[in-house]
C-alpha cells in the first residue's frame, strides 16, 4: 500500500488548503473571469446540428467505472444533455460499466428536467452495451451508424476504442468534441474529432459551462498551485544549474535539515 | 482481518447481511428528502476521510498504520456493492433487446443472437466451473476462446485502418500547426524504421554530427518535446484532479449535477 512521503503531506496539504480557500472567496461573491476554451463554445454549435437535422446525439463517458473522471464527464455530458433538452433533441447515452447506469440514468433525468422537458426523457436511451472494451466500441459504432447521429460528445476515460468511436462518428458526418484525461488517446482524438479539449480544460469544463462561483472559485485555485509548480520548476532547475541540489532534493523525499528536525520531532511525539 | 467462514455460519453472517442491508434500506427511505443530502454529504466525507488519513499518516517499519488492516475488507465491500449493479447492467440490456424482439425492430434477430450468446456463455462457464471435465472445458473455450476473444481482436485490429483515415486528414497541410505535426510525424516515422535510419547512416554517431541523424532526431523530439509537453498535461490533470476530489469530498457541489450548492 503507497502512503505519502513527507514531501507529499507538505505540498498537497498546502494545495488543498489554497484550493478550497479560493473556493470559499469565490462563494462569497468575488468576481471571477475564465477565458474563452473554443472546444467547449463547440457545444451550443454540435446541439443546434442535431437539432437542425432532426438526428440524435451520442454521449460517452468511456470505460471509466465510478471515479473522479467519470464523474467529471458525466458533469459536462449534463451540461451537454441540459441545453440539448431545451430543444427537445434525443440524447443516446451508452455505458460501459453497470455500476455507472443509474448514476448517468440519474443525470440524464435531471438534466432533461432542469432544460424543462422531463417529457423528452426515454430511459432507454441510457443503455449498458458491454463492459469488454472492443464489444462497448462495437456496440457504440453500430449505434452510430443506425441511428446516423447528428453530433458525438466523447468525453472520460478512454483506450484503444477511442478511435473506432470517433472514425465511425467522422464516417456519418458527426460533429464531434471529445476531451479526456488519458494523455495516449488524445492524439487520436486530435486526428479523428472536430474540437478536443485538453489536458485540465476536461476539469475546467464545468467551471465555464455552469459559471457555478464554486466551480470557478476552484479553477482559480488550480490556477495559483499551477503558478507554484511552475515557480517551483524553475527556481529547481537554476537552483540546480548553480549547485544547490535543496529544491530538487525536496521533491525527491531526501533528507533536508529542516525536515529532517520536522520529522524527528512528529515521530518523538508519536511514540 | 475477517477470517473465511464456512457451513451454516455461511449463511447466518448471509442472512445476517441481508436483513441489515434491509434495515439500512428501510431507514433511507423513511429519512425526509431535505434530510438526504447531508446524510450523503456526511457518508462521503467520512468515507473520503478514512482513505486520506490512511494515505497521510505516518508508516511503521512495516509499511503500514493504524488504519492499513481495513483496506483490503472495505476494497471487498466496494467489490460487493459493485456486484449488484451488474444485475442493473443485464437487466438494462435485456429490456433493450427483449423489446426489439417483441416488436420485432429492424435487426431484431441480433438481439435473438445476442440472448443466445448471453446464455451459452453463462451456461458452458457455470458448467466449466462446477461440472470441470474435458467436454465442458472444450465448449467453453469453443464460445469464449474461438468466439468472444477472436471478435475483440478482430475489433482490435480494425484499428490500424482508422489509424491510417485519421491520419490522412490529420496530416493533410492545411495549417502551420498541421503542417508542424506532419514534418515531426515524417522524422519521427524515419527514425524507428531501418529504412528511414539507412538515409543518414554515414553520417558519424559521434560529437557534433550525430546531431543529424535521423534516428537521433526522432529521439530528441521524442524525448526533449513530446514528454515535457506530456508531463505538463499530467501536471493540469493531476492538480485538476485534487480539485475535483475535494470538491466531492467535502460536498462543496452537488453531485448530478447542476441543480443548486449544499
Amino acid at each position: 500500500m503507497e502512503h505519502a512521503t513527507w514531501p507529499a503531506r507538505i505540498v498537497l496539504a498546502l494545495f488543498s488548503i489554497i484550493i478550497i480557500g479560493a473556493v470559499l472567496s469565490a462563494q462569497r461573491g468575488r468576481k471571477l473571469f475564465i477565458r474563452r476554451i473554443p472546444g467547449l463554445t463547440a457545444i451550443d454549435e454540435a446541439v443546434g446540428r442535431a437539432t437542425e437535422m432532426g438526428r440524435p446525439m451520442l454521449l460517452s463517458v468511456g470505460l471509466g467505472s465510478i471515479d473522479i473522471i467519470t464523474l467529471q464527464a458525466l458533469a459536462i455530458l449534463s451540461s451537454i444533455v441540459q441545453t440539448a433538452a431545451r430543444y427537445g433533441n434525443r440524447v443516446l447515452l451508452p455505458v460501459a460499466d453497470s455500476a455507472i447506469l443509474p448514476v448517468a440514468e440519474d443525470a440524464v433525468r435531471e438534466a432533461y428536467t432542469a432544460g424543462g422537458r422531463p417529457d423528452a426523457f426515454h430511459p432507454e436511451d441510457v443503455m449498458f452495451l458491454s463492459d469488454r472494451q472492443f464489444a462497448y466500441a462495437a456496440g457504440v459504432a453500430g449505434l452510430i451508424n443506425r441511428e446516423q447521429v447528428a453530433s458525438m460528445f466523447l468525453f472520460g476515460t478512454f483506450y484503444a476504442e477511442a478511435l473506432i468511436m470517433a472514425e465511425n462518428g467522422n464516417r456519418v458526418g458527426a460533429i464531434q468534441v471529445a476531451g479526456t484525461p488519458s494523455t495516449t488517446q488524445i492524439p487520436f482524438f486530435i486526428a479523428a474529432c472536430d474540437y478536443v479539449i485538453i489536458g485540465d480544460e476536461f476539469y475546467a469544463a464545468t467551471a465555464y459551462l455552469t459559471k457555478q462561483p464554486t466551480l470557478l472559485g476552484s479553477l482559480v485555485g488550480q490556477d495559483i498551485v499551477k503558478g507554484i509548480l511552475i515557480a517551483c520548476i524553475v527556481l529547481g532547475a537554476l537552483l540546480l544549474t548553480f549547485g544547490s541540489p535543496v529544491l530538487y532534493n525536496f521533491f525527491q523525499d531526501r533528507d533536508l535539515p529542516l525536515l529532517g528536525y520536522l520529522r524527528q520531532a512528529i515521530e518523538a511525539g508519536g511514540s | 482481518m475477517f477470517r473465511p467462514v464456512t457451513g451454516p455460519t455461511l449463511w447466518l453472517y448471509i442472512l445476517g447481511a441481508l436483513a441489515a442491508s434491509g434495515v439500512i434500506f428501510f431507514v433511507l427511505q423513511a429519512i425526509p428528502s431535505r434530510l438526504r443530502k447531508p446524510l450523503v454529504a456526511l457518508i462521503t466525507f467520512v468515507a473520503g476521510l478514512y482513505y486520506a488519513t490512511e494515505f497521510f499518516w505516518p508508516v511503521g517499519a512495516d509499511g503500514a498504520n493504524f488504519l492499513t488492516p481495513w483496506i483490503d475488507p472495505l476494497a471487498q465491500m466496494t467489490q460487493v456493492l459493485q456486484a449488484f449493479a451488474l444485475g442493473l447492467g443485464v437487466y438494462s440490456l435485456a429490456s433493450v433487446h427483449l423489446r426489439a424482439v417483441a416488436r420485432q425492430r429492424s435487426g431484431w434477430g441480433f438481439s435473438v443472437v445476442l440472448f443466445a450468446g448471453l446464455f451459452a456463455i453463462a451456461l458452458t462457464g457455470f458448467l466449466r466451473e462446477y461440472r470441470p471435465n474435458r467436454f465442458n472445458e472444450n465448449v467453453f473455450n469453443f464460445f469464449f476462446v474461438g468466439g468472444l476473444q477472436s471478435l475483440d481482436a478482430t475489433m482490435f485490429s480494425i484499428i490500424a485502418f482508422y489509424i491510417v483515415s485519421a491520419a490522412y486528414r490529420a496530416f493533410r497541410v492545411r495549417s502551420i500547426e498541421a503542417t508542424i505535426l506532419l514534418t515531426s510525424a515524417f522524422v519521427v516515422m524515419l527514425g524507428q524504421v531501418a529504412l528511414g535510419q539507412a538515409l543518414t547512416n554515414n553520417i558519424p554517431n559521434q560529437q557534433f554530427a550525430a546531431n543529424f541523424r535521423v534516428e537521433n532526431i526522432a529521439n530528441w523530439i521524442l524525448t526533449r518535446v513530446n514528454s515535457p509537453a506530456l508531463l505538463a498535461v499530467d501536471f493540469g490533470l493531476g492538480i485538476g484532479g485534487l480539485a475535483t476530489a475535494l470538491r466531492l469530498w467535502l460536498s462543496l457541489e452537488r453531485g448530478s449535477y447542476f441543480d443548486k450548492e449544499l
